[in-house]
């Protein structure tokens, strides 16, 4: 697998761009199995205008990056996740802990209380919790 | 004066030299264990743990246990771990295990931080909390063990923390839980619970020691330290989770807890929000496709270690002890040239 990590962005986007981690995003909380481009194209379509040609391109990426493996089905592709979205976590993890501060403390908190500059921040990952909330009840 | 040599040079050498030796073995153990591991630095907690730990304690015990074999030459392991036989005594090596002892000790106090004291609460809130946790907990049939190891407390800013080395309690605070629903508090509650398990209060305080008595401790390994209980963490979250805390409550309640309350605003430094994050997304993974338990029991991290020691402490008993014999001629040979 082949990723380059991207300053300046988080979760998903760390080593996805944008296009490529909002398709990644389908396909895990869609949970497709196995799918074309036209089926995420049908997702997509809903969220924003963009050509099949666009996402025919970043599903191709996703595949060389080694997101995605792919058998042939006459005329197209069929792709599949390689990882779960745990797994890619799991697999983006030491960028993230090769920031961890040791706090010196011989107690375990729930979580570390942040500053108020990390507001926005918070404010970012309840709205991801409604989201997939609001996915999950779909 | 060629009677202090040995003791004073030979921990010094121990010290100075041998820790940070092994130091930096554990950081080359540690580097590989993360980057061959399944599941990167999310996995292998309790084999990075053992290396965090037993490259200061491990070269230490042997050091000292050597020292007491040798004072009392010829003797069997029990007969110098327990049965002091005073006719054969030989001070130098007593004299170095003492000071070894000592500097370990200091060193280990200096870097001692205590977390402060968090009263237990008696207000009508606090008992009504502690009813409601109660209730919870009689509700879930895997929170069984927090039964009788809850504590309330109104402590300004207190969220919910386990603290506690040998009988450790989870202590909840009133005005963080008033705003978590049933659910957010019963999945915290099974955060809580892996942590007690584990005795993890324990073992962050044996870390907090093991890095203060090596010198090289806090450059070398202090970020290991910091990732692996970023890790900690989040494989709290994966145990309660399939222990059957709800996942989407649980990183809610998360979140709620990292935030600073008005009084904490100004006292906060900046910290890092990424392994909050990434704690929060993995919670949203377990809530699209359920957790498997990959880390095995991490509770057998303890007995292991206890093993280890019990062998490094026997282990210049029965096999011997060339490498202190080394020290103890290498530091009289330094004194000699010094004073030649």
């Amino acid at each position: 697998m082949n990723f380059r990590l991207r300053s300046g962005k988080k979760g998903l986007e760390l080593r996805l761009h944008e296009l490529e981690a909002a398709i990644m995003n389908i396909v895990w909380s869609k949970r497709l199995a196995e799918f074309a481009v036209g089926d995420v194209l049908a997702v997509l379509e809903k969220q924003r205008e963009i050509a099949y040609t666009t996402v025919m391109t970043t599903v191709v990426r996703l595949y060389e990056k080694g997101l995605l493996t792919r058998v042939r089905d006459g005329r197209r592709y069929l792709y599949s996740p390689k990882l779960s979205r745990e797994e890619f976590l799991e697999s983006t993890a030491r960028s993230v802990l090769d920031r961890a501060v040791d706090n010196q403390q011989a107690m375990a908190m729930l979580v570390e209380r942040v500053s108020e500059a990390s507001a926005a921040e918070l404010d970012n990952l309840e709205a991801l919790i409604q989201l997939r909330r609001e996915e999950l009840e779909k | 004066m060629t009677e202090a040599a040995f003791p004073v040079l030979g921990a010094a050498f121990v010290v100075l030299v041998v820790l940070p030796v092994s130091a930096l073995v554990a950081k080359l153990g540690l580097l590989l264990v993360e980057s061959v591991g399944v599941r990167g630095p999310l996995g292998s907690l309790n084999v990075r743990y053992l290396l965090l730990t037993s490259s200061s304690f491990l070269p230490l015990l042997w050091f000292l246990s050597a020292g007491v074999h040798q004072a009392e030459t010829g003797h069997s392991a029990l007969s110098c771990l327990l049965k002091h036989e005073q006719g054969g005594l030989c001070f130098e090596p007593a004299s170095f295990a003492i000071v070894l002892a000592a500097m370990a000790l200091l060193a280990a106090l200096r870097s001692f931080s205590p977390n402060g004291s968090v009263p237990i609460s008696r207000s009508a809130e606090a008992i009504r909390l502690a009813d409601r946790v109660e209730r919870l907990i009689g509700a879930s049939s895997s929170l069984g063990s927090l039964r009788r190891r809850i504590v309330v407390t109104d402590a300004s800013g207190f969220t919910l923390g386990t603290r506690g080395y040998f009988r450790p309690q989870v202590f909840v605070g009133t005005s963080f839980a008033a705003t978590l629903t049933d659910q957010m508090l019963s999945s915290a509650l099974g955060h809580e619970q892996e942590h007690l398990r584990s005795l993890d209060p324990l073992r962050y305080l044996i870390l907090q020691f093991a890095l203060g008595i090596n010198p090289c401790g806090r450059f070398l390994l202090a970020p290991h330290v910091a990732g692996w209980k970023g890790a900690r963490e989040a494989d709290c979250d994966r145990a309660a989770v399939i222990e059957g805390a709800s996942p989407l409550p649980l990183a809610d309640a998360i979140v709620r807890a990292a935030r600073p309350t008005v009084r904490e605003v100004a006292a906060l430094g900046a910290r890092n929000t990424a392994i909050l994050e990434l704690r929060i997304k993995m919670l949203l993974a377990f809530a699209e496709c359920a957790p498997r338990r990959l880390e095995r029991d991490s509770r057998s991290a303890m007995p292991v270690a206890l093993v280890l020691l019990f062998m490094t402490v026997l282990l210049p008993h029965r096999v011997g002890t060339g490498v202190l014999d080394f020290v103890h001629t290498g530091a009289e040979q330094v004194l000699t040239y010094v004073w030649r």
